[in-house]
């Protein structure tokens, strides 16, 4: 906890720097945030130029607001926040259909593409490569919220009182957003262990 | 013996330790009745299997020119006068000052002597003057021009009527 509550602290006195015009704060909040932001959004939409795309949007967000940015909430879950709502736009614009497609054309080209000499590690390839298509169809098939509750709490480790934060919900939706998350998981992966 | 934690809210904690986010003497405590039940020990295993999927799924890296392209979007925000304001700083104010300054006043100068156009008289206001007249002031008025008609007959004895 002490760890989280020094973060919040130089995150959000990173961000008050940027209000004051350190351009050098932003970069590093940027350089410490990139990945995380866009890994989680490269998970929602699955789609890795969106994902990019919509990380630029995020920060750019972040930037703008720096005039009126207040540390009233830790700065993990405002950043995340503007994510999760750009992605949840996105997933309404069916602007990550695309990704669907690919995702469905990788699974017949990817063991084609992926030959090598060894026997045994064309085969590992092609299992971990169908697992992997398996594991993402089951993500996909989530509603948004549900999706991005998962992707929080898996990935980002968050607890259920950032991501009610995250999500503008309570956390008992929290929980049985994840509870039902993990519910439709459990049937389309169970098998996999 | 039936299973205590059937209820949802019990099975949200299964999922917790599931995920390996349970620690401490509730681990404990569910470890032992995980090992004794076969229905919860069977969620706990596909919880865990689930979890073991989704740690396989890597995001590739970001993109080497991601933070170039993101400040080139910022440098585009920045306005022409505001990138102007950043290069000429206060050098263009002191400038600028007693330019503005002169040419305020030539501008008040000719704004106080400019002729004033002149104003069309108005138009005189016509307005039609109604008088409201009393029910007792008409019985009056029909009385007079009863007294003034039998005047007028008496006055010409053929009978006729005065023409208005």
């Amino acid at each position: 906890m002490g760890g989280a509550t020094a973060a919040l602290d130089y995150d959000a006195e990173l961000m008050l720097r940027v209000k004051e015009g350190d351009g050098e704060s932003f970069a590093q909040l940027l350089e410490k945030h990139r990945s995380p932001v866009v890994h989680f959004l490269y998970r929602m939409v699955q789609q890795q130029a969106v994902a990019e795309e919509l990380a630029q949007e995020v920060f750019l967000r972040v930037y703008r607001s720096r005039g009126t940015y207040e540390p009233t909430a830790k700065f993990t879950t405002w950043l995340f926040r503007i994510a999760t709502h750009l992605a949840l736009n996105a997933l309404r614009d069916g602007r990550n259909e695309r990704s669907q497609e690919r995702l469905d054309e990788r699974s017949e080209d990817k063991p084609v593409l992926q030959v090598e000499d060894r026997r045994p590690s064309v085969e590992q390839t092609m299992v971990r490569q169908a697992r992997l298509d398996e594991v993402r169809r089951a993500v996909a098939e989530l509603p948004g919220k549900q999706r991005a509750a998962v992707l929080m709490h898996k990935y980002r480790e968050m607890e259920y009182t950032q991501i009610a934060k995250v999500l503008n919900c309570s956390e008992s939706a929290v929980k049985s957003l994840l509870f039902r998350a993990y519910e439709t998981l459990r049937a389309r992966l169970a098998h996999m262990a | 013996m039936k299973c205590p934690l059937e209820a949802r809210e019990d099975r949200e904690i299964l999922v917790a330790y599931g995920s390996r986010a349970l620690g401490g003497s509730d681990a404990e405590l569910l470890e032992a009745h995980v090992e004794s039940c076969a229905a919860c020990r069977e969620f706990v295993r596909e919880q865990r299997a689930v979890w073991e999927a989704l740690d396989g799924w890597e995001a590739p890296a970001v993109t080497a020119d991601f933070d170039r392209r993101l400040f080139a979007r910022i440098e585009g925000e920045i306005s022409w006068w505001q990138r102007l304001w950043g290069r000429m700083g206060l050098r263009l104010v002191y400038g600028a000052l007693p330019v503005t300054a002169v040419a305020c006043l030539v501008l008040a100068g000719v704004l106080l002597d400019w002729p004033s156009p002149r104003r069309a008289p108005a138009p005189p206001v016509t307005t039609a003057h109604v008088e409201s007249l009393q029910p007792d002031q008409v019985v009056h008025a029909l009385d007079e021009m009863e007294v003034l008609d039998q005047f007028n007959r008496m006055m010409k004895p053929d009978g006729s009527t005065p023409r208005m």
